[in-house]
């Protein structure tokens, strides 16, 4: 399928009774583009995320993904993007094979491919051993692993992924951060939300910046210094000063009183 | 002991209720006198009936004086009874709220990181169990009795009873504070020694606990087991003195019977255990209170995935998957495992309750009815219930749902077959119960089976589009799966679909009283045709009707 963006919205807007959560957002996001979305708590970034998913429905604007319109046929889509919510809350019923195993056969992936797949990211991941305990026994971390490798299991095109390095042990999250860039020389396309700010310099090719529901800032490392006036600055300085919360020190001031 | 610790904690508790009442959460706003207004209107409903019982027991009294012995003598009785009779009944709705909230542990989490003694932990988690239904209970059992004992001149019986019957709850809800921490720690260990089987341990070990809870339940408040329970208590307290549970009841007797220095002994002897149990309480959560029963190991050895039956039989990979899913999750979710025992009960206390009864099998016309019944009820109960929740069992995980390339079709048809499959089962399972126990003609068991048939089709699909409609994903504090509303809706719904499929048989039910109308409107099997064309149509709307419901669920798709 050619399409010119890995996913294009267009003036969407997304309201919650009173609360504009997304303000006429217009973004462009290239195919095989490690994407960061930063910004405050409350700031529309899961939002965001969630209408490229159609897990919510715009007021107004257009989103399309991977070339599709997000609303038309939404299941032909899920099957191409792979997705890593804030907190994703698991089957804890089930063993952390048997979860893979569900999430294998909803994408339809073979039993010899299924196989390999799964026992391969288990052991990359460090879950052998654990695999067949029920996954309400787990760890954070090790529910944090099932999920991306749910994410990760069906080799989609675009990732969309909401905090993927909360709560890894700092192998793993190595490991995941390196894989996300292999999967981009391979073309996958990764939007990621984190509000570890180092993370996003390390690993994004360009940034966006939300902050009351509108995109603030959008750019490369470059182009966001370029942006805050900040020249040698790293992220955390630049993402302050652009969301105008940079008055860090009188308010570290006031609590010790 | 910090008081105010204890009064912040059961504030909690008390306040986690808002996340199952629909309210509105953000810019949220409480008005504290309204807050409690259930028991406000338990207690004005108290006194407006103490009120009432007291002036027409009066009015009774005044036409016939001669009743007045006989009538003190029944209410002191009764007074007696009381203690026990609350206990035993805070201790089933306590352990009831228990088995709600089992599947959700982030609820009842203690905030071991505060700066609170296990004590106050203890004492605010017993006093919290007991707000809600068994509080509200005992605010218009204690109302009642208390105006009600002024017209009689029994006041002081009256607050001694009330005071006997506060510390009864008490004495529940502290039973079931032991009861629950050592069953976490117990079952720990059985699932520790029973390695892989532990799961199976675990569905027939709750199935057969909550089997024998809810035959008691049931047994102890509907219909005339509960006289027969209230009598019993009565009469046998005295008999089984040396049984803690009674000695408040104990203390009653002799109090008002005044055998002063046997009522101080059975008084101290009650505080005594009331505060024997609040420290075994306080002493087992102080140890096992965080306590991690061991991880569940299903399976060992290499992973090895195979084609499945149900892809066999035609069912996609993804229906399969979400088959296997809520198979899994039906027989490994306490809460959800209770649903296997409504249908069961449904069979055993009319039983147990007709074995009381009567003596030797059943009258002809009786024993169809029953077997009837006993095909019917079960099942439909069954797909009622399963096609309400099914949905909503998801809970917080629905976002695994909503972000998978899952089709309305697909989610609809597998929850259908999941709730036939399970309903079918239990038609079959309780037909044969029906079968063996009441003996009714071949004639009654293939028509009831027919019917039951027709019923589950019909009941699964319209239950599934309600549940998918009302469906809650709640899970705090504790797993609501479906609004109440849609319940109610579902309930309407079933029963008016159920009538529509069984009005065929009307004129046969009928006859059973008037013999006349035997074969007036139509013939046996002509009813059957009629019923399964009804049943068909109905399954069809419905069916329809889920599958539009699901699209808007999954394009909605909000949690």
């Amino acid at each position: 399928m050619n399409y010119a963006y890995a996913v294009e919205l267009k003036s969407v807007v997304k309201r919650y009774n009173e609360i504009l959560a997304v303000d006429h957002v217009d973004l462009t996001i290239n195919q095989g583009e490690i994407f960061g979305l930063l910004g405050p708590n409350g700031s529309g970034k899961s939002t965001t995320l969630k209408m490229l998913l159609g897990l919510v429905r715009p007021d107004s604007g257009s989103i399309s993904v991977l070339g599709m319109d997000v609303q038309k046929d939404p299941v032909a889509l899920k099957r191409l993007m792979g997705y890593v919510p804030e907190s994703s809350r698991l089957y804890e019923f089930l063993t952390g094979i048997e979860y893979l195993d569900f999430i294998a056969d909803v994408y339809g992936i073979q039993n010899a491919e299924k196989k390999n797949r799964i026992n391969d990211y288990l052991k990359a991941l460090q879950l052998e051993g654990r695999e067949g305990d029920m996954i309400n026994s787990y760890s954070e971390g090790m529910k944090q692993k099932i999920a991306l490798i749910s994410a990760f299991l069906h080799k989609p095109k675009l990732l969309i992924l909401d905090e993927p390095l909360n709560a890894l042990d700092p192998r793993s999250a190595r490991i995941v951060k390196d894989f996300l860039h292999e999967l981009k020389t391979q073309g996958v396309t990764t939007i990621l939300s984190t509000h570890v700010l180092e993370i996003a310099q390390a690993l994004c090719d360009r940034i966006g910046i939300m902050y009351h529901g509108k995109l603030l800032a959008l750019g490369n490392m470059n182009e966001l210094r370029q942006m805050s006036k900040l020249p040698d600055s790293g992220l955390e300085d630049i993402f302050l000063k652009l969301t105008g919360t940079g008055d860090i020190r009188a308010v570290v001031e006031e609590l010790v009183k | 002991m910090n008081w105010k610790n204890v009064a912040y904690l059961i504030r909690v508790d008390r306040k986690s209720g808002r996340l199952i009442r629909g309210k509105k959460l953000t810019k949220y706003r409480e008005n504290r006198f309204l807050a409690y207004w259930a028991y406000w209107v338990a207690l004005a409903v108290g006194l407006a009936i103490g009120l009432a019982v007291g002036v027409v027991s009066n009015y009774i009294l005044a036409a016939d004086p001669s009743l007045s012995a006989l009538f003190q003598q029944g209410t002191v009785s009764l007074f007696l009874s009381l203690p026990t009779l609350v206990l035993i009944y805070s201790l089933v709705f306590t352990m009831l709220q228990q088995i709600q909230r089992s599947g959700v542990r982030f609820s009842s989490q203690v905030p071991y990181w505060l700066p609170i003694t296990w004590q106050e932990h203890t004492l605010a988690s017993i006093l919290a169990s007991l707000l809600g239904f068994p509080l509200i209970s005992i605010v218009f059992i204690s109302s009642v009795i208390v105006v009600f004992s002024i017209f009689i001149g029994q006041v002081l019986a009256a607050v001694m009873t009330l005071l006997a019957i506060y510390a009864a709850a008490f004495m529940a809800s502290a039973t079931t504070e032991v009861f629950r921490v050592f069953q976490v720690r117990f079952i720990g260990a059985v699932y520790k020694s029973t390695g892989r089987a532990a799961v199976w341990v675990r569905f027939i070990g709750s199935l057969l606990f909550f089997l024998v809870f809810y035959i008691g339940y049931f047994y102890v408040t509907s219909g005339a087991g509960t006289i027969t329970f209230i009598e019993t208590v009565a009469s046998a307290q005295n008999a089984v003195w040396f049984v803690p549970f009674v000695w408040l009841g104990m203390t009653l007797y002799y109090l008002t019977g005044e055998f002063l220095l046997q009522g101080i002994a059975f008084l101290a002897f009650s505080l005594l255990f009331i505060v024997g149990l609040f420290f075994l309480a306080t002493s087992l959560n102080s140890r096992f209170g965080l306590y991690e029963p061991p991880a569940i190991t299903v399976s060992r050895g290499a992973y090895a995935p195979r084609t499945g039956f149900l892809g066999r039989i035609g069912f996609s990979t993804v229906e399969a998957a979400l088959i296997r899913k809520d198979f899994k999750a039906f027989t490994r979710r306490r809460e959800l495992m209770t649903i296997f025992i409504a249908p069961i009960v449904i069979v055993l206390v009319p039983l147990m309750q007709s074995m009381g009864v009567t003596t030797g099998p059943a009258p002809p016309p009786f024993a169809g009815y029953l077997s009837a019944l006993t095909t019917l009820m079960p099942a439909s109960i069954m797909a009622m219930s399963l096609g309400n929740l099914i949905i909503g069992e998801e809970g917080q995980a629905m976002w695994r749902i909503y972000s998978s390339p899952i089709s309305a079709g697909s989610l609809v048809k597998s929850k259908y077959f999941f709730i036939i499959f399970f309903s079918v089962l239990v038609l079959v399972v309780t037909g044969i119960f029906g079968f063996v126990f009441y003996h009714p003609s071949l004639r009654a068991i293939l028509v009831s089976s027919f019917e039951a048939f027709f019923l589950v089709f019909a009941l699964g699909a319209i239950s599934l589009s309600n549940g998918i409609r009302g469906a809650d994903f709640t899970e705090a504090p504790r797993p609501r799966m479906i609004r109440p509303s849609w319940s109610m809706i579902n309930l309407i719904a079933c029963l008016l679909v159920g009538i529509a499929i069984l009005i065929p048989f009307f004129p046969y039910m009928l006859s059973a009283f008037v013999p006349s109308l035997l074969g007036f409107f139509v013939e046996l099997y002509q009813a059957v045709i009629v019923s399964a064309i009804i049943a068909f149509a109905l399954t069809v709307i419905f069916y329809r009707v889920a599958l539009k419901n699901a699209k808007e669920l999954l394009a909605k798709a909000e949690i």
